[in-house]
């Protein structure tokens, strides 16, 4: 799931985050926010470099506005992260 | 108050609490904007001196009224009473909105909060401790009013002023644990939903728990100058019945808060 | 987009809008024929030489007025449920979009393989071009491309505000610290415009939503672009 080469966006293969049953709301925040604690839980566990990893990745991408993401990337930083990865 | 009145009803005189009253809470209420945005507390003090001087003079008129002058008849008390039920019923929703908050934030917390509660980071107060003990506290003054209220109808008054003020110092000793435990308490009004719904609650509870003292030392003095007979004691009725109030909003907020919400 | 004097809804840019309009239609539908025997009613009674004093009680209208009504709103309430719900319905997502509001601006992120990212502000007075809409054209438009089914989420970085366009039958509030999901599919091309719709300070009415639903191939190129740009 890594991204395609630029210049060759083609939304038929675009697949975005999709539908989860566990995150029926409207508020969508848990979906986003799981997708950040799974992918940091599974890299720390299988390491950077293991490739389904990248789903939660994706998800949470898609799902998370920047803004949240890049605090929470801060806060693990500074260990006041309140999610435990 | 002379001559024929030809219905049972008490028609008030002309007072000047309603207007003082009034003047007083526009008072106060200026005076904490002055205290929250120009941190000067002296308009927030006189407000605070013109209410309680405005509720002593008008409970002083009313008691003339009602010991002295006689006008309470039994209609009118049945005004009072449903008055009185109403005015609780009020303070029952006025609570139910900070449980709704706090159930709100506590049953499906946020991702501010680590999706747990209580959250990531904030320790919460030993239910079985001084929580504990309070609510014995507080259950033993139900007992102990309602001690009173046995001993008033029955005429006993040594034990009816004994018990009453055995009710009033549990009281005092509830507000005092309370006052240790906030204190102690190592998380503030400030920290996370959490900090601001217990504080809220609890503070609330504890101004009522203050206010209900007070209705019940003041009931205390009237027994101990002879206010009450064994059949017409609505003041004292009012005060118990507040009282019940305040401890079952205790015992909900023990289990809620401080027991399933740690 | 909304012309002078127009008394009716947009056009309609979504299958939910669609219905919606037809739900309007049923509903103004029941309304009239109520206000017309209503009216009718009124005119013959007050019209009536007829006078009965010793009329107190009538169980069997009381009774016919009570049930018809229920029945009139059941037919309301049912169709009006069915879009409710149809209205949350996100079906298998192609593309995700967010929408984060601000004082007084909104900002877009497309990010499921690349960041594109751009903040979309009004255009001033003295920037609009011939025959441009006043206070709701923006400098970066939301490009999507149609008949694709998008989901997007809305929130706010500072207080509430509401991503709101009405002919794509959308309005939802931007709430800080909520992820609020929307449902989008443009079945044509087009610009939509719409404004924010929860007050949100002294901007609120200068923060306007534009999309551009171009198609799927147009898009691409859209995408491509605002990637070489960065």
């Amino acid at each position: 799931m890594s991204d395609p080469e630029p210049g060759t966006y083609k939304v038929a293969e675009v697949k975005t985050a999709p539908f989860d049953a566990r995150f029926p709301n409207t508020n969508q925040a848990r979906y986003c926010w799981q997708g950040y604690i799974d992918f940091h839980r599974c890299t720390n566990i299988r390491g950077e470099d293991y490739e389904p990893c990248q789903y939660f990745k994706h998800v949470y991408r898609a799902m998370c506005p920047k803004s949240w993401s890049d605090m929470w990337d801060e806060q693990r930083e500074s260990g006041t992260f309140a999610g435990r990865v | 108050m002379t001559g024929y009145q030809p219905h049972p009803w008490h028609l008030v005189e002309p007072s000047p609490w309603p207007l003082v009253g009034g003047s007083a809470a526009f008072t106060l209420t200026v005076g904490l904007v002055m205290w929250f945005h120009y941190n000067s507390i002296s308009l927030m003090i006189l407000g605070l001196v013109m209410i309680v001087a405005t509720m002593i003079q008008w409970w002083r008129d009313v008691i003339r009224e009602a010991t002295f002058q006689g006008c309470h008849t039994s209609y009118v008390l049945s005004g009072l009473r449903r008055g009185m039920v109403l005015f609780i019923v009020s303070e029952v929703f006025f609570f139910l909105a900070f449980f709704w908050a706090f159930f709100h934030s506590s049953l499906a917390p946020t991702v501010e909060l680590g999706v747990t509660w209580p959250p990531v980071g904030v320790h919460p107060l030993n239910a079985f401790a001084v929580p504990l003990l309070n609510t014995a506290v507080l259950l033993s003054s139900g007992v102990t009013v309602t001690w009173a209220h046995h001993a008033l109808m029955e005429g006993k008054r040594t034990e009816a002023i004994q018990s009453l003020a055995i009710t009033v110092m549990l009281g005092l000793y509830f507000t005092g644990l309370q006052a240790w435990e906030y204190y102690e308490a190592p998380f503030t009004i400030a920290d996370s939903v959490y900090g601001s719904t217990f504080f809220v609650a609890t503070g609330f509870h504890g101004l009522h728990v203050i206010i209900g003292s007070t209705f019940l030392m003041v009931c205390l003095g009237r027994q101990v100058f002879y206010h009450y007979t064994s059949s017409h004691h609505f003041g004292f009725e009012a005060a118990a019945w507040y009282w019940h109030f305040v401890d079952v909003v205790w015992l909900f907020l023990y289990v809620c808060i401080y027991w399933w919400g740690s | 987009m909304a012309t002078p004097a127009q008394l009716g809804l947009m056009d309609a840019a979504s299958p939910v809008m669609e219905e919606m309009i037809y739900f309007h239609d049923h509903v103004m539908l029941v309304l009239i024929l109520i206000t017309c025997l209503i009216f009718y009613s009124m005119l013959v009674l007050i019209s009536s030489k007829y006078i009965y004093r010793f009329l107190t009680d009538g169980h069997v209208i009381e009774t016919v007025w009570t049930v018809i009504p229920a029945i009139i709103l059941v037919v309301v309430a049912l169709p009006s449920l069915k879009l409710l719900y149809l209205t949350d319905e996100l079906d298998n997502p192609q593309l995700t979009i967010k929408s984060v509001g601000h004082q007084w601006y909104w900002s877009y992120e497309y990010t499921d393989y690349y960041d594109i990212e751009f903040d979309s502000y009004m255009l001033p007075l003295g920037d609009l071009s011939k025959g441009d809409a006043r206070l709701l054209e923006v400098d970066n438009r939301v490009v999507l491309p149609v008949d694709t089914s998008v989901r997007v989420l809305v929130t706010a970085a500072d207080v509430i505000h509401s991503w709101t366009v009405p002919s794509l039958g959308l309005k939802m509030d931007a709430v800080p610290g909520r992820l609020n999901q929307l449902a989008l599919q443009c079945s044509r091309v087009g610009t939509f415009y719409g404004q924010c719709s929860e007050i949100c300070g002294a901007n609120h009415s200068f923060m306007p939503i534009v999309i551009e639903a171009v198609p799927v191939e147009v898009f691409e190129g859209w995408c491509d672009m605002m990637l070489d740009e960065e």
